[in-house]
């Protein structure tokens, strides 16, 4: 292996990865508040690059605008998620989690519908060219999320150490029922939370939507993986999340490249079997669940 | 005067299914006849798939033991060239194993994690499925499985199950036991016990029930017959690839488990028979049918928790309240 | 005396299990009342319906005149109702400071909020010590202080405390019972529940004893204090 390829395969992990952690960051933002686990979170992630899509290959709108239209446009999808699903099945995880599952096939079929389910739709990508890193190709495209990700997740992490809501979404992740006595609305947090969730996920696929074919059943793959992200990390931690996003994307990307994607994915599976097995509540995890 | 009891009711009210399944194939056309079997074999995944439920674990990974079983079945008969007495017990056996496999790491987790995890080996499996064209034929799958029969053209006992009729009825033989056996379950001290479970997770350990042990034996014979509804499915169809066992399919087995509900042994019965039947009434909306049943999962997840069972009950409870109500004012 | 809070006649329910019957209490402006009596007597459950997290199924709360059963708990809080709860219930991957901000989640206005961060830090100086410490990381009674000084950070008229010295040293006892003391002296009214009867009533100028689910005795505190059923029962003399 020369040092093109070692330089290749670490700048495509770190792509992958920031890309895993855009969308499992989202996961877990969710699932610490009040334990909403949305099946449809890879349904989001597609909505993300239908937006830009739309906007983008069909309206004009710089790639740039169109992505950070991505951000309340699904953030908003999300929100109705947990005005519709989550809040009335609180306290049953798998009620919520089933449910969603039902709101996937609505999207996916609102999707097909609007823009057609069998026509892959590939977005030409706005920053063509590459830059050469000692013998590698980078394309700028992909180049571009390394930085939109430690931005996106710079700023939350702001928003939740450094802002008023925020600290109080933690509260609540903490403890809901001391967070209410303190004056914090639950559903309000509850809201914000799947805010913030669908924003995430709704970025993660405005950015990807050049990369790779956009189709109406493109997130499942990317939620599978997300899952297994959360699970390695901890369910509700994003620093965990975070964490095991970058190394699912190592894992990914070089067993990718010594053998192929479906073996990078059952490896993938077999880490997080490992973990389980090793330490059930996750690489950062408090709480067993 | 015939004594009005619970169980002579549902004697007589299985007589009359039992009967109707019986005569069904000269009341309706082949086609009819084909989507029958079908049910018949997904009747077998649902009530296997309660058994599960009934201990608190609900699993992501049902349509893969399915799939286990069909492709086990695949393999054995084609490759090995087994005839079906072989290959269909084996076929279980094998399903039943990987369950086994499955269930020793997710016995860890509880819930949510439970769940998912589950889905993360399932989709393991079917990686392997697709990565591996000796035996399993990657995305193409195994093609021309070896016809069902019994003896060979001529002879007297000769039976082709490639005539669907035949097969109904092969078929229909295999739901009634499944679904005897899985009765006998469920009234049993073992059943009950896997119930507790469900209840008070700690108070059946306090009680001596080894929880983690019950919870791989439930997998285990959820798993096995989970294989042998993926048997008859692989013998039917005839062939099978990774895409016959995605996610979708899971999600119409939680719809038809949600739908009926898992509580009582009929839920899952009357959730797969109700949404059969709208699912047929329904071919004409076409591409946007997976939008209603989406629409039917949110709708009985949030509106009717429970399942369709638990609607005489709460029918009653409204008329009690709105009797009292009368009977106040 | 103005009637800060009143429960009349209140019942609730764990589905069909009655947890509370028939309770009715005044708190009359700036008194410490307390609720005494033995585990799953009703005392936390009371202090949950108040500040809306249980519903009672029959009766009222009023507070300042006005009923309070259809406020969600969040808003109890906002009329100046706080809340110290059982366990202490700190959020213990937060500082110190975060605790004490989410506090004053209602009052966050900079100026007031100095002015309650004052309050607290002259109660509590020994959280002023350890602003930037994780709450998970300190002692038991530390935690009670942050829990006491967080529900201050709210400015409540009335402060209910469910259980504030369980599983503390005796010093650090005497301590949380100074402080309680001093709070009540700063004007605020309290409700106080404990198990710990003889410090009960020896802070407290009125005193409910509850026995399952139901106020059995009530008076002054002296006059419970010499009581000899209470004696025998729930202050271990004989």
């Amino acid at each position: 292996m020369g040092v093109d390829t070692i330089v290749q395969t670490f700048t495509n992990a770190l792509v992958l990865g920031s890309i895993y952690a855009m969308v499992a960051v989202g996961l877990a933002i969710a699932f610490g508040v009040m334990q909403m686990a949305n099946f449809a979170h890879g349904e989001l992630f597609m909505a993300g690059s239908y937006v830009v899509f739309t906007l983008y290959t069909l309206v004009g709108i710089p790639f740039l605008i169109a992505v950070i239209l991505a951000f309340p446009i699904v953030a908003a999808i999300g929100m109705v998620f947990e005005r519709l699903i989550f809040r009335p099945t609180r306290g049953n995880v798998l009620a919520g989690f089933m449910a969603t599952a039902g709101a996937g096939f609505i999207l996916q079929v609102l999707v097909g519908q609007q823009w057609g389910v069998g026509l892959m739709r590939s977005i030409q990508t706005p920053y063509p060219g590459s830059t050469e890193i000692l013998g590698a190709a980078i394309s700028y495209q992909r180049l571009l999320i390394f930085p939109a990700t430690v931005v996106m997740v710079s700023g939350l992490w702001y928003f939740l150490t450094r802002v008023k809501h925020g600290k109080a979404l933690r509260a609540c992740a903490q403890d809901p029922e001391a967070a209410v006595l303190q004056g914090i609305s639950l559903n309000k947090m509850t809201s914000l939370a799947m805010l913030l969730s669908g924003g995430f996920a709704g970025v993660g696929g405005a950015l990807m939507a050049p990369i790779i074919p956009v189709t109406p059943y493109m997130g499942h793959t990317f939620a599978v993986t997300a899952f297994i992200i959360v699970i390695v990390g901890g369910m509700a931690s994003i620093e965990g999340a975070v964490i095991a996003a970058f190394i699912l994307g190592f894992i990914h990307t070089i067993v990718t490249t010594m053998y192929d994607s479906v073996t990078a994915t059952m490896v993938g599976v077999f880490f997080m079997a490992l973990v389980l097995i090793v330490k059930p509540t996750g690489l950062m995890g408090r709480v067993k669940v | 005067m015939l004594k009005f009891n619970l169980s002579n009711h549902l004697l007589v009210g299985s007589l009359v299914v039992i009967v109707f399944f019986v005569v069904a194939p000269n009341l309706v056309s082949a086609y009819r006849l084909e989507l029958l079997t079908i049910f018949l074999i997904n009747v077998i995944l649902a009530q296997s798939y309660r058994l599960m439920a009934t201990t608190g674990d609900w699993t992501l990974c049902h349509y893969i033991l399915m799939g286990v079983g069909a492709y086990a079945t695949g393999v054995l008969a084609k490759m090995a060239g087994l005839p079906f007495y072989v290959v269909m017990p084996m076929a279980c056996v094998v399903t039943a194993f990987v369950s086994l496999l499955f269930a020793i790491p997710l016995s860890r987790t509880l819930g949510f994690a439970f769940f998912i995890a589950s889905f993360a080996l399932g989709e393991f499996v079917r990686h392997v499925w697709l990565k591996f064209h000796y035996p399993f034929g990657g995305a193409r799958g195994i093609n021309g499985i070896p016809k069902l029969e019994i003896g060979q053209g001529g002879e007297w006992y000769f039976i082709d199950f490639w005539d669907s009729q035949n097969f109904y009825y092969f078929t229909l033989i295999f739901t009634i036991l499944a679904l005897m056996i899985l009765f006998r379950i469920d009234r049993s001290r073992l059943g009950n016990a896997w119930k507790s479970i469900y209840s008070d997770r700690e108070l059946s350990e306090s009680i001596g029930i080894d929880v983690a042990k019950s919870r791989i034996m439930v997998f285990c014979v959820s798993g096995f017959l989970a294989g042998l509804a993926g048997s008859l499915l692989a013998y039917q169809i005839g062939s099978i690839d990774p895409h016959n066992f995605e996610m979708v399919e899971m999600v119409y087995l939680i719809i038809w488990c949600v739908v009926g509900g898992v509580k009582t042994f009929w839920g899952p019965l009357i959730g797969v028979l109700s949404m059969s039947v709208v699912f047929e009434l329904t071919r004409p909306l076409a591409e946007w049918r997976p939008a209603l049943f989406g629409l039917i999962l949110i709708l009985f997840l949030v509106l009717l928790p429970g399942g369709l069972e638990t609607l005489p009950a709460r029918i009653r409870a409204m008329l009690n309240k709105t009797s009292k109500q009368r009977e106040a004012g | 005396m103005t009637v800060l809070l009143e429960l009349k006649n209140t019942s609730v329910f764990y589905g069909k299990v009655r947890a509370t019957s028939s309770v009715s209490i005044s708190v009359p402006e700036g008194q410490i009342i307390t609720l005494i009596g033995s585990n799953g007597a009703g005392k936390s459950t009371t202090l949950r319906m108040i500040s809306g997290l249980e519903r009672p199924q029959e009766g009222d709360v009023l507070f300042e005149g006005q009923s309070i059963l259809s406020l969600p708990p969040e808003k109890i809080t906002g009329i100046g109702i706080a809340h110290v709860p059982e366990g202490r219930r700190v959020f213990s991957q937060m500082t110190v400071m975060e605790n004490l901000e989410m506090g004053a989640y209602l009052r966050s206005e900079s100026k007031e909020m100095a002015r309650n961060l004052d309050l607290v830090f002259s109660h509590f100086p020994r959280l002023k010590e350890r602003v930037g410490q994780y709450a998970g990381t300190m002692s038991g009674g530390e935690q009670q202080m942050l829990a006491m000084g967080r529900a201050l950070m709210s400015n409540p008229k009335l402060i209910l405390m469910d259980e504030p010295t369980l599983g503390l040293s005796p010093i650090m006892c005497q301590e949380i019972a100074g402080i309680i003391k001093e709070i009540n002296g700063n004007g605020r009214t309290i409700v106080l529940v404990e198990q710990n009867a003889r410090l009960a009533l020896a802070l407290a100028h009125y005193g409910y004893v509850l026995d399952t689910g139901e106020v059995v005795i009530e008076g002054a505190a002296d006059k419970l204090r010499e009581n000899g059923d209470i004696q025998k029962t729930y202050l271990g003399l004989d």
